[in-house]
């Protein structure tokens, strides 16, 4: 068993129950040959750093957890098909991780995402503030060309 | 060639790697707002002789940075506010 971590971008026009379907997909495939999730982690919406496939902000869902490689290839494959995908990456963190390794990495995941949550609480503003003035900028531009 | 004894030496405060100083601070691709500080204006990496990190070091953040970008995190080039 390897541990590893992807990362994944979803087109942001992508509603609840289709992030759902991909992620249920993609923990099959990893818990099929006997891997383990250790963290799922929902960053949510974000701008993106630059525009990928005509889309400007993007859906983030951090996977990190222990498998094979050729589930690794599975998963990526099927990213490769699914349109929603934006962008995906997929990094090897442990080249070998045990059973009490993944329980224990669990627990300290469980306790990085209460911690994680309130810190990111700040971003998250920073974030919402960006991208509703992007809007405003946006209905603007609509008001003025309804003028002329 | 004749030996230029003391003429090269201008006035410079010795970096510290501040990976090294700071055995906790781990360098990860997820971390952008360090990352940030490694990066110019326009998101090119910033060189280890400005920077001064250690070469080790360096070479993580390179890494860390690439990986950042991929997943857009961090732009190629352009503004890395933005």
């Amino acid at each position: 068993m390897r541990r590893y971590e992807t990362i994944f971008i979803l087109r942001p026009s992508v509603n609840e129950d289709e992030i759902n379907t991909i992620v249920e997909n993609s923990s099959a495939i990893i818990e099929k040959d006997n891997g383990k999730i250790i963290d799922l982690d929902r960053w949510g919406m974000r701008k993106l750093a630059y525009p990928i496939k005509k889309e400007f902000q993007g859906f983030y869902i951090f996977l990190d957890y222990s498998g094979i490689p050729e589930a690794v290839a599975e998963m990526e494959r099927k990213f490769r098909i699914d349109d929603a995908v934006l962008r995906y990456m997929t990094v090897k963190t442990a080249d070998v991780i045990t059973e009490d390794e993944i329980v224990e990495a669990i627990a300290q995941a469980a306790n990085k995402q209460v911690s994680f949550a309130e810190s990111a609480t700040d971003e998250s503003n920073i974030d919402d503030t960006d991208i509703s003035e992007e809007n405003d900028s946006f209905e603007d531009d609509e008001d003025e060309s309804e003028e002329v | 060639m004749a030996p230029r004894p003391q003429q090269k030496r201008l006035f410079s405060r010795k970096k510290v790697c501040r990976f090294c100083a700071d055995k906790e601070q781990l360098i990860d691709y997820k971390d952008i707002k360090t990352l940030r500080n490694f990066v110019s204006e326009r998101g090119k990496i910033i060189p280890r002789r400005i920077v001064g990190t250690c070469a080790s070091h360096q070479r993580q953040l390179c890494e860390a940075i690439k990986r950042a970008r991929h997943i857009a995190l961090l732009p190629y080039s352009g503004n890395v506010q933005g």
